[in-house]
């Protein structure tokens, strides 16, 4: 339920054909600026509101169109398919302006079939051709040009080599070697091309003992296989004695394929710090490898560090943190609600907050004298004793209402928030957190915007989202190669490209 | 002769042996391109470039460490005694390293600080007082980018916000990296890795279903804050591109809750264009089956002391989506009726079917250790991995010969194991030279070796607190 222009409307869904009505986005009209910014609502840190002004003039995702483009003019070849890093590298380097070719096998990636749950209905179609495609492929390849070429034939690795002689980076993920074999690895594209920069995307890596591999029919090593190798999995999740283990009280993945994310978030940061050495020092490129496993564990706090200090191994501890007291997301009267505060200043102030409701129970720990020292109040008996309290209060109070008790004390809190919700959110519609992408062939899609987008000279911005296979054969061919639709026909013929409108 | 590992490549020859490297197989090739005991022998991709970190915690932090792993001079400012509250934070209260400070000998640094301000050096400095600024100017005034967390418009008010800085040195590329960012209706709340999660959309979609009995589960490391951290320095890095073509500095405002927004995959297409609310699915996946993680009768060492040996290590990670995979699969757990049912993806990976797969595959483990279960899978020529743990991690070989981790050699702390020898570049390693240091510890060598301020200067700023 929602209101547009005022009135309300009802969206009630009682089975799948109710899901595929188009629906407006946002259904709550945001507040616009003026009522956001009226003269009444001063802010302690901004008395004078001329840093608010500066940012909203300079910063703000709506000062971005027409800003120059940080990456302009740099060439990227992203070959890879079915992983998520390269997809999430090439979509960064895009986002910022690279020129970023998607360089697909004939049937095209993978991830344009994959469904949720196999429900195809919930396809996205081209408005010209009625060609499907999957809301994963939609949403990981922004910007990017789509063109389709056999690497299996030799005359699709020739093409290949002459687009890499003029291109600045390479992104691959196929199997240990599988390039290299094909003659366009990194040992004979160097030769062509000096200063390339090419990166493989894998989940362990494409040397050591337990390398990636395929099964013996070819099928690929994907997310999370990294993520199960670099103890993240193992220490996410409740411990079985806070829930059964056939109801959640196991080693946990993540829901999104987080290895794979860090792996080209960590790609991509590799590939501009070879640019800057290549542009300021060496005048050549260099071969970089990036892996789920390894990047994830470069992440994953002190896990490994730990074990090395005493042998110790971390124990899950479901919505709690074992390092931060208060840290914790814990069960409210209508979800869950998370608090976080540290440090005495804003610890104390937690329980003040408490204490309005449950005297009692903040008295339990506001004197507890185990609990007085910040550092102190993470063993887990503090831990315990600390949110059996907080929870309590908890019980007793919504997501909203805690959320805004705790902030008019200046404590973090948030709720957790389901994806509607984010989609709703007054704060990340004005700031486009989400955002909606007029794309010319899907028409409007909500996608999630780059983080990279609130820059004051060369923000990230969603020109497209992923593109109908093999659109751009005809340009990319024709600016690089000079291969005209002649030609492109009789490589078509050949099995080399597949057009567009086939 | 011995030559240096940073020459031109095309790698054509190896530099001590003069052997062709273009011969060789490509896996050999390839360790001795990333090997990493010659990570020292190379060159630093980012020389010469130095950050000063005004930061806490992890999310900015983390940025610092990284361009220092890269060979930048990061130089990070902490409040004068207590320093950053990271410092703090250790797990249950246990893993310590000694000293914190040269005036508290008996508190140590805890493990929360690791990994987030490798090779920094570190300085302190009172924001509030009036004789931090032009200190501060002096800092900006030679480094190429800087990082701070504070609340919007906090450093605006101390005389050092981007508009100020902008003025002092131009080519500065100021990130901030907060919760909510510096504008809109919710800027001046606070924010923590976890609230990233809550409320950016991780926490909805990760942890079993509540059909299920579940909970969302929080990720178990500060993710939002580590990978944020990244994100913001991908910013950094091609603002110094855009900067090398115009001279000109920006500024970032990177929040970290979009971040996690920004990992949640096909949720908000599918919620815009269909209405449909993306939830949790365990340890399952959405898009292919089998492709998730199952619990086996036991692990590998009942009589481990350690019950995340003894008991925990018994899951396994399974993947067979591909129909010949999957075929294979079911004739090894003895069910081939479920290959007849379930032939293509689309019918495998229904939530009824994935539920009736994995029940059917857990019920083939549930007599069978961990190993057991991989070894199986794995000589079926299909692909399975443990979930491992810690002490599986240290124990494998594969980490330890790519370098992935790796004992430093700290000249302050001494040996400890290390995990962030994340990417492998062949040319300009990034590289962990030392864990952290002491507050505090690098006030003579930044504000008096490199700003040249006098040593009878420093002490009155001591005296007054100011650092």
């Amino acid at each position: 339920m929602g209101e547009e222009n005022g009135k309300t409307i009802e969206i009630e869904i009682n089975d799948v054909s109710d899901t595929l009505l188009p629906r407006p986005w946002p259904i709550t009209k945001p507040r616009t600026k003026e009522e956001l910014y009226a003269p009444w609502v001063k802010d302690p840190r901004d008395p004078e509101g001329t840093y608010g002004a500066f940012i909203e003039e300079n910063v703000s995702w709506e000062k971005a169109t027409g800003k120059p483009w940080a990456l302009d003019g740099l060439i990227v070849l992203d070959c890879t398919i079915w992983g998520y890093a390269g997809a999430i590298c090439g979509s960064y380097l895009a986002e910022l302006g690279a020129t970023v070719i998607k360089v697909e096998p004939l049937d095209g990636d993978p991830q344009r079939y994959l469904y949720p749950f196999g429900r195809e209905e919930y396809a996205f179609e081209d408005i010209y051709t009625g060609e499907k495609v999957s809301p994963t492929f939609i949403h990981e390849h922004r910007n990017k040009y789509s063109i389709t070429l056999n690497l299996e034939t030799e005359k699709g690795r020739e093409l290949f080599k002459r687009l890499a002689a003029q291109a600045d980076i390479v992104l691959e993920n196929y199997p240990p070697g599988t390039f290299d074999e094909w003659g366009i690895g990194y040992r004979q594209l160097s030769k062509i091309n000096p200063r390339i920069i090419y990166v493989w995307f894998g989940q362990l890596g494409q040397w050591g003992s337990m390398k990636d591999r395929t099964s013996k029919y070819g099928q690929w090593m994907l997310d999370p296989v990294g993520i199960s190798c670099s103890e993240f999995v193992h220490s996410t999740g409740y411990p079985a004695d806070l829930l059964p283990r056939e109801h959640g009280g196991n080693p946990t993945r993540s829901g999104e394929a987080v290895g794979d994310l860090v792996a080209g978030v960590h790609g991509t940061i590799a590939v501009l710090a070879a640019l800057y050495y290549r542009e300021n020092v060496s005048n050549r490129g260099q071969f970089i490898e990036a892996t789920a496993a390894e990047c994830y564990m470069d992440i994953c706090d002190f896990n490994v560090a730990w074990y090395g200090f005493d042998g110790s191994i971390k124990a899950r501890t479901g919505g709690w943190d074992p390092n931060l007291n208060q840290y914790a997301w814990n069960p409210c009267k209508d979800g869950y609600l998370m608090i976080g505060g540290q440090t005495d200043r804003l610890w104390y102030r937690i329980l003040q907050v408490i204490a309005q409701e449950d005297p009692e129970g903040a008295r339990l720990i506001a004197e507890d004298p185990f609990l007085k020292e910040m550092a102190a109040r993470n063993a887990l008996e503090g831990l315990i004793k600390t949110y059996t309290i907080t929870a309590q209060w908890l019980a007793h109070n919504t997501r909203a209402e805690g959320e805004r008790k705790m902030v008019s004390r200046e404590v973090a809190a948030a709720p957790v928030l389901f994806i509607d919700e984010i989609a709703e959110y007054e704060h990340f519609i004005y700031r486009r957190h989400v955002t909606e992408v007029y794309d010319e062939h899907y028409g409007r899609v909500l996608v999630s915007n780059s983080p990279l987008a609130h820059q004051h000279r060369t923000p990230a911005r969603i020109k497209w989202v992923g593109r109908p296979l093999g659109l751009d054969n005809g340009e990319i061919f024709a600016r690089y190669l000079g291969i005209g639709p002649m030609e492109l026909k009789k490589l078509s013929l050949e099995g080399v490209v597949r057009w567009y409108h086939e | 002769m011995v030559g240096s590992w940073s020459f031109d490549p095309p790698f054509d020859k190896n530099p001590e042996t003069g052997e062709e490297l273009d011969k060789i197989p490509f896996e050999e090739y390839c360790r001795k391109v990333f090997d990493p005991s010659k990570t020292f022998d190379k060159p630093e991709a980012l020389k010469g470039w130095r950050h000063i970190s005004s930061t806490m915690y992890i999310l900015s932090p983390h940025l610092g460490a990284t361009l220092g792993e890269y060979g930048a001079e990061v130089i990070k400012i902490e409040m004068p005694k207590l320093g950053d509250p990271m410092r703090h934070t250790s797990p249950f209260n246990e893993a310590y390293l000694w000293p914190e400070t040269d005036h508290r000998p008996l508190v140590g640094t805890g493990f929360g600080f690791l990994h987030a301000n490798v090779n920094k050096y570190f300085v302190t400095l009172d924001y509030h007082a009036e004789e931090a600024k032009p200190l501060y100017y002096d800092l900006i005034r030679v480094s190429d980018s800087m990082a701070e967390c504070y609340r919007p418009g906090t450093f605006y008010r101390w005389g050092i916000g981007y508009p100020q800085l902008k003025e002092v040195n131009p080519r500065l590329i100021y990130i901030w990296l907060g919760g909510f960012g510096n504008y809109g209706p919710r800027r001046y709340g606070g924010s923590y890795d976890i609230l990233g999660q809550a409320c950016g959309g991780l926490a909805a979609i990760t942890g079993w279903h509540e059909d299920f009995g579940g909970h969302p589960v929080k990720h178990t490391n500060w993710i939002i804050d580590w990978y944020a951290g990244l994100t913001g320095l991908i910013g950094v890095l091609a603002a110094a591109h855009y900067r090398r073509k115009t001279g000109e500095g920006t500024f970032i405002d990177l929040s970290q809750i979009s971040c996690s927004t920004r990992a949640t995959g096909y949720s908000f297409p599918l919620y815009g264009r269909f209405g449909v609310v993306r939830q949790r699915w365990g340890n399952w996946d959405t898009l292919l089956a089998v492709h998730g993680i199952i619990m086996t009768g036991k692990t590998d060492d009942l009589e481990h002391p350690n019950p995340q040996i003894s008991v925990e290590s018994r899951y396994v990670m399974v993947s067979a989506f591909q129909d010949e995979d999957f075929r294979e699969l079911c004739y090894l757990i003895g069910r081939p009726d479920l290959w007849e049912k379930y032939k293509t993806l689309k019918e495998r990976v229904k939530p009824e079917a994935q539920t009736e797969i994995y029940r059917a595959l857990e019920e083939w483990a549930a007599d069978k250790t961990r190993s057991e279960v991989v070894e199986a899978i794995n000589n079926a020529g299909l692909i399975a991995v443990p979930v491992m743990s810690a002490k599986d991690i240290y124990e494998s070989e594969h980490f330890w010969e790519r370098g992935t981790i790796r004992w430093v050699d700290d000249p302050m702390y001494g040996e400890v194991l290390t995990q962030n020898w994340h990417v492998k570049l062949s040319e300009t390693p990034p590289r962990t030279k030392w864990v952290w240091r002491p507050i505090g510890s690098d006030n003579i060598r930044i504000y008096h070796e490199l700003l040249g301020y006098p040593m009878s200067k420093l002490k009155e700023l001591w005296e007054k607190g100011v650092i």
